[in-house]
């Protein structure tokens, strides 16, 4: 086969910030240790913001692949490659200001880029792959980017002991995912997902089921370390609250979004076509009526966990961290009813509104923490009185956390309920109005401090110009999208055709 | 099913060939050397030198960053056999792409370079 004949154009984005990436930590090296960083963000913001010229330049094309399915270009890959985009183009500005000549922490500044790109690449090969080595090499670059980047502050104790914590167990985390593909492939022969997805169905025919079920929950488990729901939720509240604002940020949003792209494309594309034709209750697909059990099991598990543990946080990091396991339990709800018409595009509708909703609430946090020197939520108390705006757009980000009303969270957690409730699934549902009910309380204990409580300063806090930035583009993004949620369900499923995942071109 | 675990049948048989060669040699040696002990026979063999202390000893951190430098470029040189015999048929796009990888991996010695993992203080 002629390999020069394979399309090579359709990896544009990715070749752009593998590009970027090389370039910076070149400059990088051989610029005088005393000069400031802060322009490599600007380069590297360049970088993500032409490879997303270029994502959206391919998107709604026909589905390419290129090297045996290695690298796809399809809708999926598409919608997922924008998020990651979009929000590294925010974290960037974010960082810019994170790593001002204030911040003595961070020695590495040069690193603190291009591991977030290489971090980005690793993820958009997650997203747009379908070959199971591809797919586990993507994961594996975002997962090596961002332990460094947790442990980035050399010096600090925190850092040190979330960066040891996040090796250790995303290693593990590793070795189970890896063992879970082995029986796959070990019964197939292959890593093409298509051709997986072919031979699984008959080997579930032959007897063994067994395999299948043992590759398949050892899968669920070892990635749902990515996505951190139970049972590998653990590390999230330790790595978040030492981790640098910033890369928490990222943890939270694109780490997660990610492990989500990773966990859709597998499940969805190798378990699909198992059906088991021997039941009493007559032929059932094993993915949708069976195996879909124990993933609402994981979502629900998860919600209550995240949700009641957050309770009991005074670190702000740390609520956001059981926040965080919270919210990946209610996105989880849509893969329960896999093959819902309107799976693909509530599961983006929430993630988009995660994304921004998210990334706002951390540029608050790192500009009110960073200010009080302290993570403690008594942080903010009186912050209305020192910046009125700041607390509006706080009080906007975490009413849309909780799911109140006209803001992006509440359609998103409305349509995935909804959808719950249409495919009979009520005691998931239930589930998921009761924790959401709970989670008020801590969402609320910070809206009462910013308001009612008297702080230690009633000193105007000065917003930087890039953390505002990033701040009114959450609030634009949140409220935009909680106005008008028709226009981006429509936007998503008019111009991405998610369907052309399973086509083979 | 049959097939699947006739596969360990293999694995078993290696498993006790490996562990029957070590014994079966060192029996066989045991039997054939002449038996002639003293004691600068009985310590411990280190290359050559007079070995001193305990082997519980913390060594340099450098060394691990020497050892993984060190790996990178022998995985490298795996890489470059097998496209080297191959050459005539892969052609020129696939020495396009191993020059790009040899220029990454380069950029991650002048990264080693750079940042003085190579200078030995």
């Amino acid at each position: 086969m002629d390999i020069t004949a394979w399309n090579w154009e359709v990896m544009t984005p990715e070749f752009i910030i593998l590009g970027t990436a090389t370039i910076l930590s070149l400059i990088d090296l051989f610029m005088p240790d005393d000069r400031d960083r802060r322009f490599l963000g600007i380069l590297g913001l360049l970088g993500v913001i032409a490879a997303g010229f270029y994502v959206i330049k391919f998107a709604g094309a026909e589905p390419v692949q290129i090297m045996n399915d290695m690298f796809r270009l399809d809708s999926f890959g598409t919608a997922f490659k924008l998020i990651f985009l979009t929000g590294v183009a925010l974290l960037f500005i974010l960082s810019i200001q994170y790593l001002n000549r204030q911040n003595q922490e961070v020695q590495y500044r040069g690193e603190f880029f291009y591991l977030v790109l290489t971090a980005l690449l690793g993820m958009m090969i997650m997203a747009s792959s379908a070959d199971l080595i591809t797919l586990f090499v993507g994961l594996e670059v975002l997962s090596v980017s961002s332990y460094i980047l947790v442990g980035i502050r050399k010096k600090h104790l925190y850092s040190n002991e979330s960066a040891f914590k996040y090796v250790v167990s995303g290693a593990i985390a590793t070795a189970i995912t890896l063992y879970g593909m082995s029986f796959i492939y070990g019964i197939t022969g292959t890593t093409n997902l298509y051709d997986i997805a072919e031979r699984l169905a008959s080997a579930y025919q032959q007897g063994f089921s067994l395999m299948i079920y043992l590759g398949f929950f050892l899968m669920l488990v070892g990635l749902s370390f990515k996505i951190a729901v139970v049972p590998y939720h653990m590390w999230a509240p330790d790595v978040y609250q030492g981790a640098p604002t910033p890369v928490t940020a990222f943890l939270s949003v694109l780490s997660k979004a990610a492990g989500f792209a990773i966990i859709i494309r597998i499940f969805l594309s190798v378990f699909r076509s198992i059906v088991n034709y021997q039941s009493d209750a007559g032929s059932f697909y094993v993915l949708f009526q069976e195996l879909n059990l124990y993933i609402a099991i994981l979502a629900a598990a998860s919600m209550i966990i995240g949700n009641t543990l957050a309770l009991r946080q005074t670190n702000i990091k740390r609520l956001m961290a059981y926040s965080s396991i919270a919210q990946a339990g209610y996105i989880l709800v849509p893969l329960v009813t896999f093959w819902g018409i309107n799976f693909f595009s509530q599961t983006l509708f929430y993630l988009v509104a995660y994304l921004f909703m998210t990334l706002g609430a951390f540029a608050v946090i790192m500009v009110v923490t960073t200010d009080r020197g302290t993570e403690d939520i008594r942080s903010f108390a009186g912050l209305y009185h020192r910046s009125p705006f700041t607390a509006i757009a706080m009080t906007i980000f975490l009413l849309s956390l909780a799911g109140i009303p006209i803001t992006a969270g509440f359609f998103g957690k409305f349509y995935i309920f909804m959808s719950s409730v249409l495919y009979e699934n009520y005691w998931l549902a239930a589930v998921m109005m009761g924790t959401s009910i709970i989670s008020y309380i801590y969402y609320f204990g910070i809206i009462r401090q910013m308001y009612m409580r008297p702080g230690d300063t009633e000193a105007r806090l000065a917003v930087p110009l890039p953390a505002a930035f990033v701040i009114a583009v959450g609030v634009l993004g949140t409220v935009a999208v909680g106005l008008f949620p028709d226009l981006v369900l429509n936007y998503l499923n008019q111009n991405l055709q998610f369907t052309d995942m399973f086509a083979r071109p | 099913m049959p097939l699947y675990t006739n596969n360990y049948v293999l694995v078993t048989i290696f498993l006790f060939l490996g562990i029957l060669l070590p014994v079966a040699a060192l029996t066989f040696g045991r039997f054939l050397r002449p038996n002639n002990l003293y004691p600068e026979k009985q310590t411990t063999y280190e290359s050559g030198v007079e070995p001193t202390g305990e082997s519980w000893i913390q060594f340099n951190v450098k060394y691990y960053i020497y050892a993984l430098l060190f790996v990178i470029f022998d995985v490298e040189t795996i890489f470059l056999y097998p496209w080297a015999v191959a050459y005539d048929k892969l052609g020129l796009f696939a020495l396009i792409e191993m020059l790009i990888f040899i220029v990454l991996l380069i950029i991650g010695l002048i990264y080693a370079w750079k940042k003085k993992v190579l200078e030995w203080k």
